[in-house]
Order: structure tokens, then sequence, then C-alpha cells
């Protein structure tokens, strides 16, 4: 028997009670029995097996010459993490806090829609786009969030038309979105934002009676017909994929996962990302009334996926986001950018905010924080200070080094490793430092919870099942 | 002569005591493998008084449950995982470091 082989580097779990998983840091998975679990490690295992082969296709052992492995495994590396390279790319600016609905888990200190004590400036806004395109990507994508910017419209159309001007010069790949709650949008607002190639991005949390709940509108009752009539009036002036829409979890959605996707069916979307509530301003403040436990959500999406899973099995092609975004990042060498899960984190250096008084924050949840006077995540501000001292100031370089997973406590140990991300801002929300403590960690019990149940569904080899995923990665 | 490698004393109802061998496993095995149970447990590890290769692990519920005897058993697992990463990393670590600097090589330059 040859047994002579090098150990690359890989981490592991105990996946059940007769397994182990395997993974490396370019995402490569196997799973192996206990004993050849402890053959492997003990290298007892003969290198002309094929389980060992199969192991070295993963690139966690080799006979090979070490140095020629290490390359390959560089490469690999490198393109895993190649969205650092082109630094931050996503900017989201809040032309004004104000807005016409009373979102049960606002995140924002809201203005009413007569109050025009925080709207941005024309002042701001040139700053704003002047340090924009002061970033180092090709890429630049300027992302409206409020309040709801509609409600601010003269500022947005300001904004896109002033960072259409300076990038006659900069030449960049620039690109424009808008999240609103569509119900003020006219058929003029909707042309001008075709015409500029201004993406909208909604909210749809469920059916009418849900969403109403979640997401009422402060002047009237009927929140879902009025986003419902305003849904068709874009598609029909953009086209019927012209306005993606996300969910959040409240309390009230638990239990009703498979009634929020088939609304989103009967709406017309292929897609769902389905999406736990986010601790920070009101829905921390009023946790009590909306927050649950993480392990609700878990099971709560678990149910929800499997349905999802169910849908396409019979013939609709329905994605669902998340599952899909990780999905990428198990099943195929690319890199996948999600600022709030990414390592390093990508805050700051993937995207960052511009508050409405020009206040620059790494992320929109350092944002929340502010409005609690709590301004650790705040870069600057774009009329006192340089994007230098800003982007490459020493906050962001200390915010950043706290960000790698593969330097966090039980986080660099982890099988999950490759495929989950660091959340600096969430750690210092929910407990205190940006390290953060993965044992107590809800972030760490939903990430390490769902990425193991795709795990499971992998491990069936269902044909059926792994057609479905590969759909939703093409 | 070594008795039990492994001996567990209780202490209190919610509070135990767990004697762990230095020639087994290293310092950092232990303290990974402590640091996963303190979601649950206050844990305390100090050198025994006794022998300076035995490390005494004190876990102390931290809502006055008792501990159980599952719980004692993941320790105990959780351990030899530990350990088998720590070794393993003793055979790879310095690879890990080639592939990411070699990676990020063009970055320097």
């Amino acid at each position: 028997m040859n047994n002579k082989y090098q150990i690359l580097p890989f981490r592991f779990v105990r996946f059940n009670d007769s397994e182990y998983l395997l993974t490396n840091d370019v995402g490569e998975y196997i799973f192996l029995t206990n004993d050849d679990f402890e053959k492997f490690i003990n290298k007892d295992l003969d290198t002309s097996s094929t389980i060992f082969q199969d192991i070295a296709s993963k690139q966690i052992a080799t006979t090979d010459n070490v140095n020629d492995v290490v390359k390959m495994l560089a490469t690999k590396f490198r393109t895993k993490k190649s969205i650092l390279r082109d630094f931050t790319c996503l900017h989201m600016v809040v032309p004004t806090l104000r807005c016409n609905s009373s979102c049960i888990y606002c995140q924002v200190a809201r203005k009413n829609i007569d109050d025009h004590e925080a709207d941005m400036t024309k002042k701001t806004a040139k700053n704003v786009v002047k340090t924009i395109f002061q970033s180092p990507s090709p890429y630049i994508k300027i992302e409206f969030q409020g309040g709801d910017p509609s409600t601010y419209f003269e500022m947005v159309k300001f904004i896109i038309e002033e960072a259409e001007w300076q990038n006659l010069f900069k030449k960049r790949e620039l690109g424009f979105v808008i999240c609103t709650n569509v119900t003020l949008l006219t058929p003029g607002m909707v042309k001008y934002l075709k015409k500029h190639k201004c993406e909208i991005s909604t909210s749809l949390d469920g059916p009418k009676e849900l969403h109403n709940i979640n997401r009422p509108l402060q002047d009237t009752i009927h929140t879902h017909e009025k986003f419902e009539e305003n849904i068709r009036m874009i598609r029909k002036i953009c086209g019927d994929n012209s306005v993606s829409a996300l969910m959040t979890t409240s309390k009230y959605s638990l239990g009703h996962f498979k009634e929020i996707i088939d609304e989103y069916v009967r709406m017309g979307y292929n897609n769902i990302f389905l999406r736990a509530l986010n601790p920070y301003g009101f829905a921390k403040q009023y946790k009590e009334k909306i927050a649950y436990p993480i392990e609700d959500f878990i099971n709560n999406y678990i149910e929800g996926l499997d349905y999802i899973i169910d849908l396409n099995k019979n013939g609709t092609f329905f994605i669902e986001g998340y599952a899909a975004l990780l999905l990428k990042r198990i099943l195929t060498p690319f890199a996948t950018g999600f600022v709030d899960l990414q390592s390093p984190a990508g805050v700051g250096i993937a995207g960052a905010i511009y508050d409405w008084d020009g206040n620059v924050y790494v992320a929109d949840e350092g944002r929340m924080l502010a409005r609690f006077n709590d301004f650790y995540f705040k870069l600057g501000n774009v009329n006192e200070d340089s994007y230098q001292s800003m982007f490459n100031g020493e906050k962001l370089h200390n915010i950043i080094k706290n960000a790698c997973t593969e330097c966090l406590p039980m986080c660099s140990e982890c099988v999950y490793n490759p495929y989950c991300g660091a959340d600096p801002v969430r750690n210092y929300s929910e407990q205190g430092d940006m390290v953060g403590h993965r044992p107590t960690s809800d972030m760490c019990k939903k990430n390490t919870a769902i990425i193991h149940h795709l795990f499971e569904l992998l491990k069936k080899h269902d044909p059926e099942i792994n057609r479905i995923f590969w759909s939703w990665i093409n | 002569m070594d008795t039990i490698t492994f001996p567990i004393t209780l202490i209190d109802k919610n509070k135990l005591l767990v004697k762990i061998d230095l020639r087994i496993y290293a310092k950092e095995s232990v303290n990974a493998a402590c640091y996963k149970f303190t979601n649950k447990f206050f844990v305390n590890q100090q050198i025994s008084s006794e022998s300076e290769s035995v490390i005494n692990v004190i876990f102390e519920s931290k809502n006055e449950e008792n501990i159980s005897e599952e719980t004692i058993k993941s320790f105990c697992n959780e351990l030899i995982d530990q350990q088998v990463r720590y070794n393993t990393n003793l055979q790879f670590g310095h690879i890990r470091d080639l592939i990411v600097e070699e990676a990020f090589k063009p970055v320097n330059q």
C-alpha cells in the first residue's frame, strides 16, 4: 500500500453520526465516513484508492509536488476573492428620510412626508457624487435608499444627472437603483427612471393581510391594492421583470412562508429572498413586539425552501435567492459579491452609504446605529472629509481587520467558512464588539443551519434537486 | 502511574470540573473546545496545583440548570476534534500561508 501523501489545508465537522464533511479555502467539499476520515488524517489511506483520488481531486491532499498545488490553489483562492479587486462599487444614497409608510420594523427615524428637515441639499448631493466617483471601481452602482426616495424625486433626478455628467469624464460602468414602496411613483417618474436605466427595487412581505400589517401606508388602509396597482403600471412601462422585490420576516410572517411564496408567484415573480428581521432601528427598540428567536426563522426558512423546491419539481421555475447565493459558492469556483456575507466583510470596501446630511457610513446598519447616537461606523462627511481620509483611513482599516472570517474565533475553523462571511456592524450592534461571539450569535446560528441544510440536500444526490439547484445558479 | 485521564467531578448541581491531560491535548485545543461552550456555561480554566500537565476546567451553567451527561460527552468529542485540527494544522498551516501569499502576490507587486 502506498500511503505517502501531503494533507492540504482543510476544515471539517462531524456532519452526522456516521460522516464528516471536509471543505477547503476554495470551497471544494467532500463527505467521508468516520472510518475513512480517521484513516485520512492518520495518513493510512491508500493513494491508489478511489476515496483518496476523490480527496485529491478536491485538492485536500496531494501526492504531487506541493509547490505546484499551491499555485493552483492560489489561483482559485484569488478568483474567490476577486470581489476585492474593484473596491467600493455599491454606493447607497439617502436623498431624504421622508416616507409615506409606517413599516413595523422600520430601521430609520423616518420623517413625515411634509417634514423637509432631513432632505439632502444640492451642495451635499454634489459632494456625494464627487466622492463616489473617486472610488477606483470600474463599476459604480448608486442605490437610492430612504425614507422613501420617491418622496424627494427631484433630488433623485439631480443625483442621477450629476452622476451621468461626472461619468462623461470618468467613464465607469454606471447604474442606478431606487428602493421604494412604489406607491408614490407616477407614470412620469417611471418613464424618467426607465430613460435613465434606473432599476426599481421594492418590498413585498406577502399576501394582502400580512403585507398590510408589516408595511402599512400612512394615509390609506389599501396598501396592498395601491402597491399592486403601481407594480402593474411600472411593468406596463418598463417590462415584466422591471421591479425586483425583497421580503422581511416579522413575527407575523412566521408560519406563513408558503403563503408568502405563493403571493410572489401570483404577482409574477420567479424569485424570493427569504430574509430574517434586521436587529437594528425600531426593530431592536420594539424587539418583543415584532422579533422572534432565530430558530423560528430557521425552521420557517427550511420549510419555505423545501416548498420552493417542490414548486420547481412541479414545473414552476422559482428561485430562493439566499440559497442560490450559497449554492453558487458551494458548487462553483466563481466569486460572489454580497455585502452582507463576505470575507473580508463588504463594509466600506464593497458598499458604503451616504446619508442625507453627507455623513458616510460603512453600511446601512451603521447609519441606523447613528440614529441612536452611536457613530462608530461613520467614516466622515462628504462636505468636510476627503475620500482618502474616509476610505483609506485608520477607522476603515481597523474595521476590516476585524472582519475576516479567516481570523475570527470559531469562524477560522468552521467548515462553512468558505461560504460564509463576517459582519462587524451586526456583531457590534448585537454583541458589543466587532469580533463578536459566535457561540451566542444569531447570525452564526442562521448561516450554519441554512448551509448545513443545503449540504444535506446535496448529499442526497437527488438528480431532480441537483438540476433545480444548477438552474438557480446558471 | 496514571489512572483515569479524563476525570469529571460534580462540584454543585450546576457546576462541574473536568481534568484534562495536557499530554493528550494541546492548550490551544482545550481553549478552542471551551470557547464553543461559552454560550451556555461560564468556563474557567486553570493549571492544576497537583500537576502542570493537567488543566482543570470548571463549567458553571449560566441558567442554573443541571449539566447533562450529553453536554460533557459533546465536550469530550469537541476536544478530540480540536486536537485533530491542531495536529493537522501543524502539517498544513504553512501551506495555507503560502497559498494566501501566492494568491495576493500580484497586489504586492
